[in-house]
């Protein structure tokens, strides 16, 4: 550059000296005024040389002014050049989607992300805007549109915004998108360079997460979260209630964050429950009590509620979650049935005592009687008519009696339900009914046939089992038919563990149709034969029924009657 | 046969019952009745001091008692004569003879080691025929 300007000058210098000596010489020639001729060459000297040098000093400044500002433009060069190779390996290297919108011409361009994140290839994207938009989920446009034009007219400060982003097949995806505005030097918006980014998952995430505070939220039974940590409070802090907890206790929420749950303990309050509570905490294992709350206004009521301790990933306590419930009216019905037991229990015993002292007082004078018969009969009776008389007494008196022993059966039959089981073999069984019965079957005659050979021992009571048979063979002979030889099957089988007998006659039969209801009822009579007291079938129920067996009968009215029984056959 | 029995029932026409039965069967020389526990130990308490002065004196070898009765029941005077008090009396054995029929009042009298049977109402010479192979 230098020499450059020194080239110049010295040109010029050179120029002007050659002009001078011509100018000088041509001087010569017109006059002869030697002194004059020397003087103004001279003069011309000088001129030229000042003027060399004031040429060279504004060149050397010119010059070093240029060199300034090539320098300056080279560096913003540099600088922008840099900043273009970043811009490229961001844009390259981010997940994100870089938009860059020409507003004036509505040209935009995507990078990549487009392709990568969205699945559209490259000649499917638009190149205007309005594919961009075209691709925003309905729902979502109008406001995201609204937002970004007023951002883009300056009205707001920056601009972002989620919205749906529609993929090429067709679903759509959560983004956030962010954008700056280029301006120009009237400050016009000329362009704007977004970044979209994908949060579909984080949206998904935070819809679950949603879904699951609903559970919190939206649950009748109230929720409280603590601290973990009990300190000297013994009992952690309350950090969050749900609005459940609010209804039932009567706080707000905002009255109870902070405080322990110890504030809901009151006078009644079960002690006991709260040493079980404190000790779990101390553990750190979860436990259950029930006890009586104090809601806000005083009130009292029950509560059921369980403290479980929540664990982080590093395996430390981090809160205390306590799920509670009122149960007041569930503890009211606890309490009423309570006393409906008590009551129902006194009243039974009472009932039983009653029957006890009943039977008593009737057995006492009767015994009398039997007593007092027993003797007259070893006393000779001359009247015929005391005789009688007697005799009648007599026959009343074992009637009473027999019937007030049945009904003494009865009451201890009901009084006794667990009674004593034992391994019977069932031929046994019978030759003992058969040998009580000996007298009638002897009179009757009737064809009988045993069946039991599928089950040779049961697991019954004797005593029972025995009256069982009695009364039913008994009303076999009672009520045989006149015209046919009675004829009685008893068949025994087994399936599994069930026990099923079969006793059968070719008797005159129940109507069943008229009595159905009331076949094992009390004092139910069907026939009218003098000895008949209703009670027999209902003696055999109550015994069948004691011993967990079943009874069931079928019957017709001149064809016979079947009875059948089940029993639980321990194996 | 027994030299003395006592019966203690507060009903008289058991008692009746009781002394005509026993003496047809001639299960005992000498009867002796109470209407309740309380007579019975009044009974027992005489014997007591007559002893002392007359050793000799004969007791009931036998009781038959019966449970519900006015003043003092069965139990009581059980209760009465199992204790301290009647102990030179410990070796007389004791018959519940009852109308009741409450299975507890069976379970309950085997309590007591004097009680050597429970009979139910009324008294008969078979009764006592057996009650004489169980003496």
């Amino acid at each position: 550059m230098k020499n450059k300007t020194n080239q110049i000058t010295l040109t010029y210098i050179l120029i002007s000296l050659f002009v001078a000596i011509i100018c000088h010489k041509l001087l010569q020639n017109s006059t002869y005024d030697t002194n004059y001729q020397n003087y103004n060459f001279i003069k011309d000297l000088l001129f030229i040389t000042f003027t060399g040098i004031a040429y060279k000093l504004i060149l050397s400044k010119n010059d070093n002014r240029n060199s300034e500002i090539f320098e300056k433009l080279k560096n913003t060069n540099d600088e922008i050049k840099e900043s273009n190779e970043k811009y490229d390996i961001v844009a390259k290297a981010t997940s994100d989607t870089i938009w860059d919108w020409k507003i004036q011409e509505d040209s935009l361009t995507w990078n990549k992300g487009i392709e990568v994140i969205f699945g559209y290839s490259q000649d499917e994207v638009g190149s205007s805007s309005t594919w961009w938009f075209e691709k925003i989920h309905p729902e979502d446009s109008i406001k995201m549109s609204i937002k970004l034009y007023s951002f883009i007219e300056q009205k707001t400060e920056n601009w972002q915004d989620q919205y749906r982003f529609k993929c090429a097949n067709g679903s759509y995806k959560y983004v956030l998108d962010r954008g700056f505005l280029l301006k120009d030097e009237e400050g016009k918006a000329i362009r704007m360079i977004g970044a979209i980014q994908d949060i579909t998952k984080q949206k998904e995430e935070e819809q679950r997460l949603k879904l699951l505070e609903t559970v919190i939220t939206q649950s009748k039974d109230s929720i409280i979260i603590t601290e973990a940590d009990s300190k000297n409070t013994r009992i952690p802090k309350i950090i969050y209630v749900n609005p459940a907890f609010s209804i039932m206790s009567g706080y707000h929420s905002d009255e109870i964050i902070g405080k322990t749950p110890n504030i809901f303990k009151g006078p009644n309050s079960d002690q006991q429950e709260y040493k079980k509570l404190i000790s779990a905490l101390k553990k750190k294992q979860e436990c259950l009590i029930e006890t009586i709350s104090y809601k806000k206004n005083k009130e009292e009521y029950w509560v059921r509620f369980s403290m479980v301790p929540v664990y982080n990933t590093e395996n430390e306590l981090s809160h205390w979650v306590s799920i509670q419930r009122d149960v007041s009216e569930e503890k009211k019905q606890e309490k009423e049935k309570e006393q409906l037991i008590r009551e129902l229990t006194q009243n039974n015993k009472d009932l039983k005592q009653f029957s006890y002292i009943t039977s008593h007082n009737l057995r006492a004078p009767l015994s009398n009687l039997t007593g007092l018969l027993n003797l007259i009969e070893d006393i000779p009776i001359e009247n015929q008519e005391l005789s009688e008389i007697i005799n009648g007494f007599s026959k009343s008196t074992h009637l009473l009696n027999d019937t007030i022993n049945d009904l003494v059966k009865v009451i201890i039959i009901k009084d006794n339900p667990s009674i004593k089981k034992e391994d019977v073999p069932l031929n046994e069984i019978f030759e003992n009914v058969f040998s009580q019965l000996s007298f009638q079957i002897e009179l009757h005659k009737p064809i009988i046939k045993l069946n039991f050979e599928k089950v040779s021992v049961l697991n019954t009571n004797k005593a029972y089992f025995e009256s069982i048979l009695i009364n039913l063979l008994t009303n076999s002979l009672k009520y045989k038919s006149e015209s046919r030889k009675l004829k009685i099957t008893i068949t025994a089988n087994q399936t599994d563990d069930t026990v099923y007998l079969i006793f059968k006659d070719n008797g005159i039969g129940i109507d069943l149709e008229r009595n159905r209801d009331k076949v094992f009822g009390l004092y139910q009579r069907f026939h009218n034969y003098p000895d008949s007291k209703g009670l027999g079938l209902y003696l055999v129920k109550s015994q069948v029924e004691t011993m967990g067996g079943t009874i069931s009968i079928d019957s017709e009215v001149n064809k016979g009657t079947t009875f059948t029984l089940t029993f639980k056959n321990k194996q | 046969m027994l030299e003395q029995i006592l019966c203690v029932d507060d009903d008289p026409i058991t008692l009746m019952l009781c002394k005509k039965v026993i003496v047809k069967a001639s299960f005992s020389k000498e009867i002796i009745t109470s209407q309740n526990g309380e007579e019975a130990l009044q009974y027992f308490n005489t014997l007591k001091y007559a002893n002392t002065e007359h050793p000799t004196k004969k007791h009931p070898q036998l009781i038959f008692l019966d449970l519900n009765m006015p003043v003092m029941g069965g139990w009581e005077f059980l209760d009465h004569f199992n204790s301290l008090e009647f102990s030179e009396f410990k070796n007389i054995k004791v018959i519940v003879l009852s109308s009741t029929i409450d299975p507890e009042d069976i379970e309950k009298s085997k309590t007591y080691p004097m009680v050597i049977d429970f009979l139910s109402k009324p008294i008969t010479s078979t009764m006592l025929e057996y009650l004489k192979n169980k003496l």
